[in-house]
């Protein structure tokens, strides 16, 4: 069981009911349209905040995969009033820390510090993520550790195999390409680029600010007003529906030198809050949830086959993967292959047993209340509902959902979305 | 800061304990933690239990003094098969109880094994958690060790072995291990060797167990949304019927001062990978508070010297890390970076200088203050979840003691600057180091 126990230590909770504890959550919109959501835990001795906006690599093209990355990145090398090493420093002095990355749904600047320091810290996220200096040197610095980053991906076998799923899967939906970025768009980016999409992210109908710790709602609220009161909102709303995913329903073998095989099948799934949600993350918890998953037990417990497996079902505002994985030796690779095949097959022919049923719920309500436990993770997921459309209430409305999902429903879902495998595989030579 | 090296040197932040966060500012919040209650039973079990109303979740951990440095040079890899093991069953509780006790009430349960210790942890809804001590207890001296799931997990630990060889950070760090603990237990690999676990048998394994899984080695650690007085009642009636066994656990050897080691190969993938490595103070040494501000002032986060030097104004690196590991019996520092393969030579030119200049000039005040406020700042955080609390009590416990861990930031605080020097020229010897070097072999 031992993986590394820094994961076990930060990833490992679980709660039947929420865990609020006396914590209490108020939803602001500033008159220039910036939605500030504020969560009072006055037990805390630190506080979080998130800033996000609607961007990242769902927004992104062939000729842009990357630049909501790369401007993120760049965000932390320096504002027009601080260097970076001078950032470093300031938020080092607040106990805390401030990081901005690019992801598929969003852009972030996020940071913490002990909860005497939230006013200094909100300060200086708002500082990061609207006065950015972006000077070319520092572009030049960050371009060349983004790209070392992208070819870091390609040195670990699972995330080499993951953007390859990827991209088989969606096709030309935007959510097939990699948010870290793209290394030939990373390459001729110019600071230009980057400063026209700080102005085109950066408006007030597009970000949403969620603090969460020992702080005062009143006044986090006016703080919020004097960093973020003024700005202008998007000049236009475009309609940037997507091209629709076209998944390959085919098997792709890649071939590197590795110790193990890696095994991905991947299917589209629902959005979030689309009727099916709730059924789809029981459906993987059925398959991949735990020690207890089908997956585990069949082809890990009993036959030995891999020391890593599971299933990914990320949340997304449009149609979301459901992912099998699994790392084995190469003479097992076929195996491992078919016998996760007929696991994934299983479940729309024969459906599933009420205890497998009871064990995923408690499963997936475990896992929310297992994830919300620091102020950071609740910043994150106030900002991030309330930013894809499904409202910062959006979790325990779900968990409602998952309360009442049926048997039946499960092997629905199964029968709805589990077809047509994409497939990547992992060969070492 | 000072971390703890757990299998294939995942390494664990340690922070602090329960409250008493004393200096320069007053307690915290009002859920400031209480002190913990720590019972030691008759036959040696040690129960430390915390109430944390946060939420309606407990944290419950069963630490165990046995870890890859317990076990013979034959016998590599035991220490972690067991820990496998133990979720297979015990004579009266059938395997698939993690699926039943655990999994399907909403908890999680895991383990992890490392040099000092081994440890379970389980988080449960509170209304469990009494009965999560139950299957702790039976786990810790009633394992079922079936011949045949023994047979089967083979497979699994041969596949974890080979998920280590493909990722390039964890194979450094352990390389790391290897050359600077060279002769000592700590140099060895916890997850063993491909050709051990082949040959491991149930004898083998039933006689580590029955050695090293007595009262006198384990602590049950308990923090949640209980009340301590119902903990030490439930462990009593769990864990107090087992007889001690009066025997003792072996010192570790102090680890002998490390020949330096070099060790270069060739791996798949663009980057190349440069690990420098030092041995350093065990954990209860009177220099491991300026160790760990040095390591600190160094290269930890953005604001440090060699982030500041090698990655932003050299541009020689990718990443670079400093960690600090003290273990029971002796500690390391390693600096690690990944960078281009052209580098190589430029960058470790480069973090060498950083050593010698600290060692010449000293920190200045500015930095130790900061480095002061990211250790506070990372006990706080730590005290965040039950988890976090129990993992800080547990190891305190397990392998130092709980007075020195609640005491260890004040000691962080009267460290002088021209100790953090004397720390560099006494432990960052630019002559003498082990070096680890992976450069990508050439594409077929």
């Amino acid at each position: 069981m031992s993986r590394p126990a820094l994961l076990l230590a930060l990833a490992l909770l679980a709660v039947t009911t929420p865990a609020a504890g006396e914590a209490r959550v108020s939803r602001h919109v500033l008159p220039s349209g910036v939605r500030v959501l504020v969560r009072e835990d006055p037990a805390a001795g630190v506080v979080a905040v998130s800033l996000q906006a609607r961007a990242g690599s769902r927004f992104e093209t062939p000729a842009t995969a990357g630049i909501t990355n790369f401007l993120q990145r760049s965000l932390l090398r320096g504002t027009t009033r601080r260097s970076g090493d001078a950032l470093a420093e300031a938020v080092e002095l607040l106990g805390g820390n401030l990081d901005a990355a690019g992801d598929v749904e969003y852009a972030e600047v996020r940071g913490s510090a002990l909860a005497r320091n939230w006013e200094p810290l909100l300060d200086l996220v708002a500082e990061v993520a609207l006065s950015p200096a972006l000077a070319p040197a520092e572009i030049e610095k960050e371009r060349r550790l983004v790209l070392g980053q992208i070819r870091t991906r390609g040195d670990n076998p699972f995330p080499q195999s993951f953007d390859a799923l990827m991209a088989d899967l969606y096709g030309p939906h935007p959510y097939g390409l990699p948010s870290v970025g793209r290394r030939d768009v990373v390459e001729r980016l110019s600071r230009d680029d980057l400063l026209a999409h700080h102005r085109a992210v950066y408006r007030a109908d597009r970000l949403v600010l969620a603090v969460s710790g020992r702080v005062e709602r009143d006044r986090v609220v006016r703080a919020a007003g004097r960093l973020l009161g003024g700005l202008a909102r998007s000049e236009r709303s475009g309609d940037d529906r997507p091209p629709q995913p076209a998944p390959t329903a085919a098997r792709r073998v890649l071939q590197r030198p590795a110790s193990q095989a890696q095994i991905l099948v991947g299917f589209l799934g629902p959005a979030v809050g689309e009727p099916d949600y709730a059924a789809v993350k029981v459906l993987s918890a059925v398959l991949g949830g735990g020690m207890s998953g089908r997956l585990f037990v069949e082809l890990r417990d009993r036959q030995g086959l891999a020391y890593s497996v599971g299933v990914l079902n990320p949340t997304r505002a449009g149609p979301a993967f459901i992912l099998a994985y699994m790392g084995t030796a190469a003479e097992n690779a076929a195996a491992a292959e078919a016998g996760m095949a007929r696991e994934l097959g299983r479940i729309a022919e024969e459906g599933i047993r009420e205890d497998e049923l009871a064990r995923a719920k408690a499963y997936v309500l475990g896992t929310l209340a297992i994830d919300r436990r620091t102020n950071a993770r609740h910043a994150w997921y106030l900002a991030f509902f309330e930013m894809v459309g499904a409202g910062w209430d959006f979790p325990e409305r779900y968990a409602r959902a998952v309360e009442g999902v049926t048997a039946a429903d499960v092997r629905a879902a199964a029968r709805r979305y589990v077809r047509g495998a994409t497939t990547v595989v992992l060969e070492p030579r | 800061m000072r971390r703890l090296s757990c299998i294939l040197l995942a390494l664990l932040v340690l922070l602090g304990a329960s409250g008493c966060l004393v200096g320069r500012r007053p307690a915290p919040a009002q859920g400031d933690p209480q002190r913990a209650v720590r019972r030691v039973l008759p036959n040696g079990v040690r129960v430390v239990a915390q109430e944390h109303r946060a939420s309606d979740v407990v944290a419950l951990q069963l630490w165990v003094a046995a870890g890859g440095r317990d076990e013979a040079a034959s016998e590599l890899g035991l220490a972690h098969y067991l820990e496998h093991m133990l979720f297979k069953g015990t004579t009266t509780r059938p395997a698939g109880f993690i699926d039943r006790e655990v999994e399907g009430v909403g908890g999680r349960m895991n383990a992890g094994t490392s040099l000092d210790y081994t440890y379970y942890h389980m988080l449960l809804p509170a209304r469990r958690a009494l009965a999560g001590i139950e299957t702790l207890a039976d786990i810790s001296v009633n394992a079922a060790l079936d011949e045949n799931q023994l047979e089967r997990e083979k497979r699994v630990v041969l596949e974890e072995m080979k998920l280590a060889e493909d990722t390039p950070s964890r194979l450094l760090a352990r390389q790391l291990y290897e050359a600077v603990f060279d002769g000592h237990a700590y140099g060895r690999p916890v997850i063993g060797r491909p050709e051990l676990i082949r040959a491991l048998t149930r004898d083998q394994l039933l006689a580590f167990y029955r050695r090293h899984y007595v009262p006198e080695s384990l602590t049950l650690v308990v923090v949640g949304a209980v009340r301590p007085d119902d903990v030490v009642e439930a462990a009593t009636r769990a864990f107090g019927r087992f007889p001690r066994s009066g025997t003792q656990r072996l010192p570790a050897p102090p680890a002998a001062s490390a020949r330096p080691r070099q060790l270069q190969r060739l791996r798949p993938g663009a980057h190349a990978y440069l690990g420098l490595a030092w041995p350093a103070p065990r954990l209860d040494h009177a220099d491991t508070p300026a160790v760990d501000l040095l390591t600190a002032v160094l290269g930890q986060g953005r604001a440090s010297r060699l982030t500041r030097s090698l990655r932003e104004r050299l541009g020689l690196v990718n990443t670079i890390a400093t960690s600090y590991a003290a273990l029971e019996a002796a500690g390391i520092v390693s600096i690690t970076a990944q960078l281009e393969p052209a580098n190589l030579e430029r960058a470790e030119a480069g973090i060498l200088e950083e050593v010698r200049r600290i060692a010449r000039d000293g920190v200045s005040e500015a930095e130790r203050e900061r480095a002061l406020t990211v250790a506070e700042a990372r006990r706080e955080f730590q005290m965040e979840t039950a988890e976090g609390r129990a993992f800080t009590l547990g190891h305190a416990e397990t392998i130092w003691t709980i007075e020195e861990e609640l005491a260890y930031v004040d000691h962080l605080r009267s460290v002088t600057r021209e100790q953090i020097r004397a720390a560099a020229v006494r432990y960052l010897d630019p002559e003498r180091f082990a070096r680890v070097v992976f450069t990508p072999e050439p594409a077929r």
